[in-house]
């Protein structure tokens, strides 16, 4: 059997040709006959998802990925493809994944940006969720890689993880979640998440990513993977558990967390390195490299007080502790200095107000369809024609967009004024409004940790602590928030007029603390004490 | 329930936690908040899944963030190895005097939650969470049931340690200190 390599050093032995139709058809029909006999996949990763042993394929890390040998032949050369990029230099693909990358849902987000319209601000953010999903998709598998390797896995991890005491199968994980990670963000609408408040109830860019990694269309091409993969586990992994209703035992929650973790998910990784290279900031970056070397499946000891569970997390070893703190102070600066840039978040708001007053009945249709079918060059064209419309309902959003007419920024919480009350911006832009009308104001708050300051850190001597116990950057790296008042950009003079006066923020927020106080215990105690349901009332 | 009143009861749950020997990490807090909503009917209408360790709502995960950057909790460093603990400030203090309405629906559920779960620690509070998700999930499955689901789920729960945790939280659901809380008869 051969050895498994990662893809890095597979890459001097890959020329970009690709096997013709004919050739991998061959190849599809001799594959089968190199497998052991077995129960199905499905079968099998429905038995692993339920914590029980999986049989073994009989395949290795080479029948999936090709060969790693030193003497490349025909088959290696023409298996493998690469694709240039400009973070990590090449992404390389098989035929079978190549079969993913080419379908008509990946290919879309070719024509999805990464960033929504902040390339009105920053003019270098013109990249697409294309390349994103190749950079995750690339990232994943080395990180699968390194978490899997038999010499990185203690004993103790690997009596609690079965499935990583069965080696024949990693493979078929690896493309899993390389899978997953391709197809993370196929759901995302035109201009990614600045539009995805315009969706009908329920429906949210991960449940139309789930609906389409489940579609026949992907369902045929998974199913000619080899091995072939269950769309079911690549659309949970791909959707993560932050909006599923789904259970995740410890090998999913390992498998997702490579993906959509708080700390060192893949899918961060890519987009701060990738953001912060086409902005032109040097805020998010870090090395990845060191991070992705020094992973490690931890679960602290069990001590005598019991505080410590045994399922492992992802954690790093000491030595990339301070690559990782890097990243969560990238990601700090990321959020404060691009991501919750003010011009960012009113352009989004007027792209929002555009949506609105142009699609039919208000909203996506969210139908897959639909979906398909809309990208954001169709909204670019429907702004340019709209904004040249004066009798068209979302003429005036379109031209602050096209002209670049956008609302000016009126306030922007202080640390101060939270102490006076928690939403500042909120009674702020409730006083604009009633003293210049509803059209002429506009708010946005948003919250974001500063990151999972708490993970495992494997020390030199073995030992396992929390992050935040060896790591003074860790323990004091804030939230990010954004509490934004925007303005009509005439009226900005005036407003900005009155809330510069003495004691008039802080009479009004004292204000706004009494009245929010007194309506909210009043709705709480009104409600029964027990529901029949939990669902969200706000 | 609004966000605020939310604010209110989990921090009020934390303080009753810690009053009782808890450390008040955010996996405490997890699951003694997946116990108080899903055993003690309080609608606190959190996603809560099974995740890593056991119950976890990343909603709720949300809502701590939204309360640090509001102010109403912070985090404090716990002695090496520990992960940090949540400390409820002076302004979450603040809030939850003017929530008395709200807190006193639910406090006698709190306290109950808090006297179940208080002195546990996470592995304990790992088997406790995954034994009421799982009776949660699986209404009509009896104890053996219930305990198979547990170690299928979680591998590294012995046989034994998953048939306790099934009765303590038996016991809690149908005890009296639980039904006297919601105000029913014994």
């Amino acid at each position: 059997m051969l050895k498994a390599a990662s893809p890095l050093i597979w890459a001097p032995l890959m020329l970009p040709t690709s096997r013709n139709e004919e050739s991998l058809n061959q190849e599809l029909a001799v594959w089968p006959a190199r497998l052991t006999p077995e129960p199905t996949w499905a079968d099998g990763a429905h038995a692993a998802l339920l914590g029980r042993s999986t049989p073994s394929r009989g395949y290795d890390q080479a029948d999936v990925y090709g060969s790693s040998s030193g003497a490349s032949t025909e088959a290696d050369v023409k298996f493998l493809h690469e694709i240039r990029d400009p973070v990590y230099g090449f992404v390389t693909v098989n035929s079978h994944e190549r079969r993913v990358v080419d379908s008509a849902p990946v290919q879309r987000l070719r024509h999805v940006s990464q960033l929504a319209m902040s390339s009105l601000v920053y003019p270098g953010v013109t990249h697409k969720r294309f390349e994103h999903s190749l950079g995750v998709m690339h990232l994943a598998g080395e990180a699968f890689d390194v978490l899997t390797r038999q010499e990185n896995v203690s004993d103790a991890v690997r009596d609690v993880v079965p499935e990583l005491n069965e080696p024949d199968n990693l493979p078929y994980w690896k493309s899993v979640i390389r899978m997953a990670a391709l197809c993370h963000d196929l759901g995302h609408l035109p201009f990614s998440h600045a539009a995805e408040q315009i969706l009908p109830p329920g429906v949210t860019h991960e449940t139309l990513s789930e609906e389409l990694i489940l579609s026949p269309d992907m369902e045929e091409i998974f199913a000619s993977m080899i091995p072939p993969l269950t769309p079911k586990v690549v659309a949970k992994l791909a959707v993560g558990p932050s909006k599923s209703r789904e259970n995740f035992g410890v090998w999913e929650a390992i498998l997702t967390e490579i993906v959509t973790g708080d700390a060192f998910g893949v899918d961060r990784m890519d987009y701060l390195l990738r953001d912060s290279l086409h902005a032109g900031v040097a805020y998010g970056r870090f090395d990845y490299l060191r991070i992705l070397q020094t992973l490690r499946l931890l679960q602290m000891s069990a001590l005598e007080n019991d505080e410590a569970s045994l399922a492992p997390s992802v954690g790093v070893q000491q030595g990339g502790l301070n690559a990782a703190e890097a990243l969560l102070l990238a990601r700090y600066f990321m959020f404060s200095q691009v991501y919750f840039h003010p011009v960012r978040i009113i352009y989004d708001i007027h792209l929002a107000d555009f949506l609105k007053l142009w699609l039919p009945g208000e909203k996506f249709s969210g139908k897959l369809e639909d979906h398909l079918r809309i990208n954001d060059n169709d909204i670019w064209v429907a702004i340019r024609d709209t904004a040249h419309d004066v009798s068209h309902p979302a003429h005036n959003p379109a031209q602050r967009i096209y002209e670049r007419k956008h609302f000016k920024l009126l306030y922007s919480r202080r640390p101060s004024d939270v102490e006076l009350f928690h939403k500042p911006g909120h009674a702020i832009a409730s006083w604009a409004k009633e003293e210049y009308g509803s059209d002429a104001v506009r708010y946005r708050a948003s919250e974001k940790s500063g990151g999972a300051l708490d993970f495992l850190v494997q020390e030199p001597l073995g030992t396992i602590a929390s992050s935040t116990t060896v790591s003074d950057t860790l323990r004091n790296l804030p939230p990010n928030t954004a509490d934004l008042v925007f303005i009509r950009p005439d009226l900005l003079e005036s407003a900005s007029l009155a809330i510069k006066k003495e004691d008039f923020v802080r009479d009004l927020l004292a204000q706004a603390a009494e009245e929010e106080a007194r309506v909210e215990d009043d709705e709480a105690a009104a409600e029964p004490a027990i529901r029949a349901t939990n669902e969200e009332d706000e | 329930m609004k966000r605020l009143a939310r604010a209110a009861i989990v921090t009020t749950l934390r303080d009753e936690l810690e009053r009782r020997g808890s450390w008040a990490g955010e996996t405490h807090l997890q699951k003694a908040l997946f116990v108080l909503q899903e055993g003690a009917s309080v609608p606190l209408a959190y996603n809560f899944i099974l995740y890593k360790h056991g119950p976890f709502a990343f909603d709720l995960r949300e809502d701590l963030n939204a309360f640090r950057s509001d102010g109403f909790i912070t985090l404090r460093t716990q002695p090496y190895p520990y992960g940090p603990r949540l400390v409820t400030t002076e302004i979450g203090h603040d809030l939850q005097r003017r929530f008395p309405k709200t807190l006193g629906l639910y406090r006698k559920r709190i306290e109950t939650v808090a006297q179940f779960l208080g002195n546990r620690g996470v592995t304990d509070l790992e088997r406790i969470g995954t034994a009421l998700l799982m009776i949660r999930d699986f209404p009509g499955a009896d104890d053996n049931e219930i305990s198979r689901r547990v170690r299928n789920v979680k591998p590294h729960v012995q046989e034994s340690e998953a048939e306790l945790a099934i009765k303590e939280v038996r016991r809690f659901l149908v005890g009296a200190t639980m039904k006297e809380a919601l105000g029913q008869k014994s």
